[in-house]
């Protein structure tokens, strides 16, 4: 997948790719990744959790426009099956520039 | 037998990511050398249209399948309609388990959540025309997808003026 997101970049458009295999995106290098350390098939969470999937693509768009580096790849704080979501603070009210 | 054998090894690695671990370490991606392409965003995320690309191996119902008889994985790509998604799809990839994909393809390809950001203006809008993958390209479909297929989404992309591309794994 860091392949395809590089080929991206490389036309002049920013992307952000989610990663579940951090090994693979330190090797490959996309240019700005999201890391959870959750299983294969489930990248952005559990069938049917609307809050937890919420919270992946929206941490996934405020790293699109807060990373800075280069091949950074941000782990996101959120553990498999143990967080309910109800504390989280969407970054909305943050000014996405 | 090669695809059941692959769906059952699928479902034990989403089962038990112990067992995962060892065939993420008997698979190594070649590293990538040199400069990391970089762009910043051109426009802030209440004015973006933005695109999903997927290597899950999501499709619509009446395209062709990826080839999942080729152990080097499949290098080509489908063409989603966003506004037909998710009404007709199926997932052809034997690599992981998709039973909870199935039931709610959103965990692997996120248009419900970004719908809703569009509808609540935190996101500009969304493209109509998305692109799967199926992931796994290993061998002689690397250099395939590097000088064909990748680079052909990505122009794509950029003919139908998307801002931002949010990239999904399985």
């Amino acid at each position: 997948m860091g392949l395809i997101q590089r080929a991206i970049e490389r036309v002049g458009i920013a992307t952000i790719g989610i990663s579940i295999v951090r090994d693979y995106s330190e090797k490959v290098k996309p240019p700005r990744t999201v890391f959870l350390r959750w299983p294969f098939g489930h990248p952005l969470g559990e069938p049917g959790n609307v809050p937890q999937q919420r919270a992946v693509v929206l941490e996934s768009l405020r790293a699109l426009y807060q990373i800075k580096v280069p091949g950074t790849i941000l782990d996101l704080p959120f553990r498999w099956r143990r967080e309910t979501y109800a504390d989280y603070q969407s970054p909305i009210e943050v000014d996405l520039q | 037998m090669a695809r059941l054998k692959n769906r059952f090894l699928a479902r034990l690695t989403t089962r038990f990511p112990a067992l995962a671990q060892r065939f993420i370490a008997a698979y190594q991606p070649q590293e990538t050398e040199g400069a990391i392409p970089w762009v910043q965003p051109a426009v802030s995320l209440r004015q973006a249209k933005l695109a999903l690309v997927t290597t899950s191996g999501i499709h619509h119902r009446n395209q062709l399948p990826f080839d999942m008889g080729d152990v080097d994985g499949d290098p080509s790509y489908r063409v989603l309609n966003g506004e037909e998604l998710f009404y007709d799809f199926q997932i052809t990839h034997d690599y992981y388990d998709h039973t909870d994909a199935e039931k709610d393809p959103n965990i692997i390809f996120p248009l419900d959540r970004l719908r809703e950001l569009v509808s609540e203006g935190v996101l500009g809008r969304l493209a109509q025309t998305h692109y799967a993958f199926m992931g796994h390209i290993d061998g002689r479909h690397i250099a395939t997808l590097l000088d064909k297929t990748a680079r052909e989404v990505a122009e794509r992309l950029k003919a139908d003026e998307v801002d931002l591309v949010l990239l999904t794994p399985a």
